[in-house]
C-alpha cells in the first residue's frame, strides 16, 4: 500500500477574503501550503489558519459531511470544504471563496438565513387529518416500506445550502423558494401521513415556486448527500398538477392510525429470525 | 468605525452572470442556458413576424418589396438561425415537458454512494433528442435555406 | 390564478403550436413539394392571399397566434419576474406582457381577417 502515499505537493490556496468592519469589497489573498495526500480542504483551512493567517474565517463543525456548515465555492464549484480532498481537485492553484447567491458575512462565510427561512415558509412538517392525533397520539401510523421509499431520498437533505450557490434562478431571483426548500416540500406532500397539500399550495403553488426551475440540474449536481433537489421539484410539479385536475392525494390512501395496544401486541408477537452466527 | 453601525455584509448573488455561465456544471445547465436564449429569440421573432407580415395591408408592392428584403443573404442567414433555435427549442422542450412532469426521471431510492440523480438518469434521452437536433440542423436546415 | 393552471396552459398549448407551426413551415418552405409551386411563388401577395381566404386558414392561424403567443410570453414573462423587480414592478412585468400579448394577438387576428375577407381585383 506504500505506493498510495504520496511525498507532499505545494498547492496555492487563493482565499476571498472579506472583513465587513475595513473592507468595502472583497479581495483575494494567496498561501502556499504543503498538501498531503487524504488532506480535506478543511483541514488546509485549519493549517493556514494555524500557522499563516490567524484571521481567516469560515464556518464548520462535524468535519465528516453531516452538519453542512462548511459549504463553500471551491474551484468554481459549490461543495463541502470537509468532503473536498484538497489533491482530487488535481489544480495546482486552489481557489476557495463563499458560496454565491447569499450575503457574505466575512471571509468563507455566507448567511444561510434565507435557506432556513424558505425552507420554514413550505411548511416543512406532516399536517395530519386530525390535529387531536398529533397533539395526543392514540397510536401508530401504518407506512409500508414502499410508501417510505416514495421520499425517503429527500429526507437527508442536512441544509448545506450548496444547492442554492448553484441554481441560475436563485442567482437573480431572492424571493424564488429554491431547491432546497421545494424538494421538502415534496418530501411532506408524498409522505402518506401527511396531508397537508391544501395548506402548502398557498406557500409553493406561487410564481416564484417549482415553475422557476427550469431543470438546470446544477442542485443535483452539487448537493453532497444525493438529495437530488431538481428531482424532488418535478415529482412537486406533477403532483400539483394533478392536484389542480383533482387527482390529489386520496383521503383512502392516507395512512391509518394503528392503537397503540395493537403495536404492542404486534411487538410482543413478534418472533426474531434464527440465529445465522455464534451458534 | 462607530460601534453602533451594524457591519454590512457583502451581497454575493451572482446576477445575471449565474445565468450566462455555466461553467463546470452539468451539460443540461449548457441546455437551460440554449432554452432561454432561443426561446428569446423566437418569442422576438414571432412578434416582429406578425408586425412585419401585417405589411400586407400596405398592398401589393410593399408586400413584394419585403419579401425580395428576405431573400437577400443576410436574411437568410438569420432565417436558417432562426430555424436552428426554433429547432434546438422544440427538441429540448420535448425532453422539458417529459421530464417536468416527472418522467424518465426514475423513482426516487435511498442514496448509495456514489450518488445517481434524476439529471444523469434521463441523460440517454437528453442525448437522443440532442442528437435529432443535431442532424435537423446541419442536413435539413442546409439542404432548406442552403440548397 | 395558481401558478399552476398558468404553467399548465402553457404546456397544453405545445401540442397545438407543433402542429400548426408544423403546418406553416410546410406551407412556406416545402411548398414545391406540397403545392408544386417554387418557395418564391408561395410568398408573393396573389398566392398568400389566396391561402389567406379559406375558412381553415383564418381559424388555424388564430389558433396558431393564440397558442405561440401564450408560450412565448409566459416564457418571456418569467425571465423577467425572475429579475430582482419591486412588487410593483413585478405587477406591471405582468400587466404589461398581458397587455403586449392582447395587443399583438389583436393585430395578428385582424391581419388574417383582412386577408380572408379580401376581394382580389376589388
Amino acid at each position: 500500500m506504500s505506493d498510495k502515499i504520496t511525498t507532499p505537493r505545494e498547492i496555492t490556496f487563493r482565499v476571498r477574503r472579506f472583513d465587513p468592519d475595513a473592507d468595502s469589497a472583497p479581495h483575494w489573498s494567496e498561501y502556499r501550503l504543503d498538501v498531503h495526500d487524504g488532506m480535506t480542504v478543511l483541514e488546509a483551512l485549519h493549517q493556514l489558519k494555524a500557522e499563516q493567517e490567524p484571521t481567516l474565517s469560515w464556518r464548520s463543525s462535524c468535519r465528516m459531511g453531516v452538519c453542512g456548515s462548511c459549504g463553500m465555492f471551491i474551484n468554481d464549484l459549490p461543495q463541502l470544504a470537509c468532503q473536498t480532498q484538497v489533491l482530487h481537485l488535481g489544480t495546482d492553484v486552489v481557489t476557495i471563496a463563499p458560496l454565491p447567491n447569499y450575503d457574505n458575512v466575512k471571509d468563507l462565510v455566507p448567511n444561510l438565513e434565507p435557506l432556513i427561512e424558505k425552507h420554514a415558509a413550505v411548511k416543512p412538517y406532516i399536517i395530519y387529518l386530525d390535529q387531536m392525533e398529533i397533539d395526543s397520539p392514540t397510536g401508530e401510523f401504518l407506512q409500508t416500506p414502499d410508501e417510505r421509499e416514495a421520499f425517503s431520498q429527500f429526507t437527508f437533505c442536512i441544509k448545506c445550502g450548496l444547492c442554492l450557490a448553484a441554481c441560475p434562478t436563485v442567482a437573480t431571483d431572492p424571493l424564488f423558494l429554491g431547491p432546497q426548500a421545494l424538494a421538502q416540500a415534496y418530501r411532506y406532500t408524498a409522505d402518506n401521513r401527511d396531508c397537508g397539500m391544501k395548506e402548502r399550495i398557498e406557500a409553493i403553488d406561487i410564481f416564484h415556486g417549482p415553475y422557476q426551475c427550469h431543470l438546470a440540474g446544477a442542485c443535483s449536481q452539487a448537493c453532497p448527500k444525493g438529495v437530488d433537489p431538481a428531482f424532488g421539484i418535478q415529482l412537486l410539479k406533477r403532483a400539483l398538477v394533478l392536484d389542480s385536475m383533482g387527482f390529489g392525494k386520496k383521503k383512502s390512501s392516507v395512512a391509518k392510525v394503528v392503537p397503540l395496544a395493537d403495536v404492542v401486541k404486534a411487538i410482543e408477537e413478534f418472533a426474531p429470525p434464527p440465529r445465522t452466527v455464534g451458534k | 468605525m462607530n460601534s453602533n453601525s451594524e457591519p454590512t455584509a457583502y451581497n454575493n448573488r451572482l446576477g445575471l452572470k449565474g445565468w450566462i455561465y455555466a461553467g463546470k456544471y452539468t451539460f443540461e445547465r449548457y441546455l437551460y442556458l440554449g432554452h432561454r436564449l432561443s426561446g428569446m429569440g423566437l418569442i422576438a421573432y414571432m412578434v416582429l413576424h406578425i408586425i412585419e407580415t401585417a405589411n400586407r395591408m400596405r398592398g401589393v408592392e410593399a408586400w413584394e418589396g419585403l419579401m425580395a428584403l428576405f431573400a437577400s443573404w443576410p436574411f437568410k442567414i438569420i432565417e436558417y438561425l432562426l430555424f436552428a433555435a426554433a429547432v434546438f427549442h422544440a427538441l429540448n422542450g420535448v425532453r422539458l415537458l417529459l421530464t417536468e412532469l416527472g418522467f424518465f426521471l426514475g423513482r426516487p431510492k435511498e442514496p448509495v454512494y456514489p450518488y445517481s440523480s434524476s439529471i444523469k438518469r434521463h441523460r440517454p434521452l437528453t442525448y437522443i433528442v440532442m442528437t435529432l437536433a443535431g442532424l435537423i440542423i446541419i442536413l435539413g436546415g442546409s439542404s432548406l435555406f442552403f440548397p | 390564478m395558481r401558478e399552476t393552471r398558468l404553467w399548465s396552459l402553457h404546456l397544453l398549448v405545445i401540442p397545438i403550436i407543433a402542429v400548426l407551426l408544423g403546418l406553416h413551415f410546410a406551407v412556406m418552405h416545402y411548398a414545391p413539394v406540397f403545392y408544386g409551386v417554387s418557395v418564391e411563388e408561395a410568398r408573393n401577395f396573389e398566392t398568400m392571399i389566396e391561402r389567406g381566404r379559406s375558412v381553415a386558414q383564418l381559424v388555424l392561424y388564430i389558433l396558431l397566434l393564440a397558442a405561440g403567443l401564450y408560450h412565448g410570453l409566459y416564457g418571456l414573462r418569467g425571465i423577467l419576474r425572475e429579475l430582482p423587480l419591486t412588487p410593483a414592478l413585478a405587477k406591471f412585468v405582468d400587466g404589461g406582457i398581458l397587455l403586449f400579448g392582447l395587443f399583438i394577438f389583436a393585430l395578428g387576428a385582424y391581419v388574417t381577417w383582412w386577408t380572408f375577407s379580401y376581394k382580389i381585383g376589388g
